[in-house]
């Protein structure tokens, strides 16, 4: 009996690789260390500090209300001789669903609008979990969530194709920014911090204690 | 063992998709790079634009940085993944190099959604739509198998995961 237990110890003292699955001895880390698989070299835990989360939690809540800002300005206009033309993200979509396009409409919608509000949402609700000790329903399925929609998260994608887009306006009228592109810019450095600290080591041990 | 079985039947699922991907995004990298992506027409001058000739249109004005920009997000970047994608595929199940091909897969995966400028370019400059006589852009079908290419490739770098690059035929190292 006393066997059991002391091999049940043993093995909780391992973790799998998140990369390539191989099982990696957990040891505890002295600040600003990380740990290492030894088959991939993938870093597997860090010691990231406390308040990690807590800062994903703080930027994905300013992520959600610049993601309304963001879309409900104009990020740029545009005028050829008198006629003028406020965009905003979505005119885009609407732009390419008119012409029949809508594949391309979806994507842009998907990747430039849906994506990064699911993304900002979800770690926002698994964040908040954490941080407030709630046993908040399908915690875990969000966090899964929030690891999936990372990928699709692309403002910082969008802002670069607005200025590139600027350009080529410039060439056939004149073009401004407006307030929504200052939106835009802040939302996609909320996206980038909001990514950096949510720590997916971090979530696990702590919806692990909640649990 | 049945286990084992259900997994390795994942895996081997995993591994079909990604090819079927990547040979699908090779072939539409064709059409997507030959065909026009939109047309724009300034003052009755209408110009088709492959995704070339808009860089090439950017580099003429003068302003490289910005097509240097463009001509890596949206021409070195899918090819280089399709390509990458090709080679990560074709060593599946050999022991060797691992440890470089995880971390070639973390690249390309990081870096592939930047291809996605030319897809929101457009989308910005597609809302111009028709604006007076004097100017309109219209989008053409070459942004659709642009578009194709991306998501390809994109779920192709999802669906092969890194695990698969670790999996060989030894039960041991496995």
């Amino acid at each position: 009996m006393p066997d059991r237990a002391k091999i049940s110890q043993e093995n909780s003292r391992w973790i799998s690789c998140p990369e390539c699955g191989a099982a990696c001895r957990d040891q505890p880390l002295p600040p600003k260390a990380v740990l290492r698989c030894t088959r991939c070299g993938v870093v597997v835990k860090k010691a990231s500090g406390a308040r990690a989360l807590q800062r994903a939690w703080a930027f994905s809540s300013t992520g959600l209300l610049l993601v309304v800002l963001a879309n409900i300005n104009p990020v740029l206009t545009f005028d050829v001789v008198g006629n003028t033309q406020s965009n905003l993200i979505v005119t885009g979509v609407f732009g390419l669903f008119d012409q029949g396009y809508w594949p391309i409409a979806a994507l842009v919608f998907f990747a430039g609008i849906a994506g990064p509000a699911l993304h900002l949402a979800s770690v926002w609700y698994v964040a908040s979990a954490c941080c407030l000790g709630g046993r908040w329903p399908g915690r875990r399925r969000v966090a899964k969530i929030a690891e999936v929609m990372e990928s699709w998260n692309l403002v910082p994608v969008y802002a670069v194709a607005t200025v590139v887009a600027v350009v080529k306006l410039d060439m056939l009228g004149t073009v401004a920014w407006q307030p929504g592109a200052l939106w835009v810019v802040a939302l996609s450095l909320c996206s980038l911090l909001t990514m950096q600290f949510f720590d997916r080591d971090l979530v696990e041990t702590r919806l692990e204690e909640l649990a | 063992m049945t286990n084992m079985a259900n997994t390795d039947r994942a895996a081997r699922g995993r591994l079909q998709m990604a090819q079927a991907l990547v040979v699908a995004g090779l072939i539409l990298y064709v059409p997507a790079n030959i065909l026009p992506v939109m047309t724009m027409t300034v003052v009755g001058d209408v110009e088709p634009l492959t995704v070339m000739g808009g860089v090439q249109e950017l580099y003429d004005s003068g302003l490289w940085p910005i097509a240097g920009i463009v001509f890596l997000a949206s021409i070195v970047v899918p090819f280089c993944k399709l390509a990458c994608l090709s080679w990560l595929l074709l060593m599946h199940g050999s022991p060797r190099w691992q440890r470089q091909r995880g971390a070639l897969r973390r690249i390309v995966h990081t870096v592939g959604s930047w291809s996605m400028v030319d897809v929101f370019l457009l989308s910005i400059l597609a809302a111009v739509g028709q604006l007076g006589v004097l100017a309109s852009v219209q989008a053409e079908p070459g942004g659709l198998f642009f578009a194709a290419v991306l998501v390809c490739t994109l779920f192709a770098s999802e669906s092969y995961n890194s695990r698969l690059i670790w999996q060989t035929k030894d039960p041991l190292s496995a």
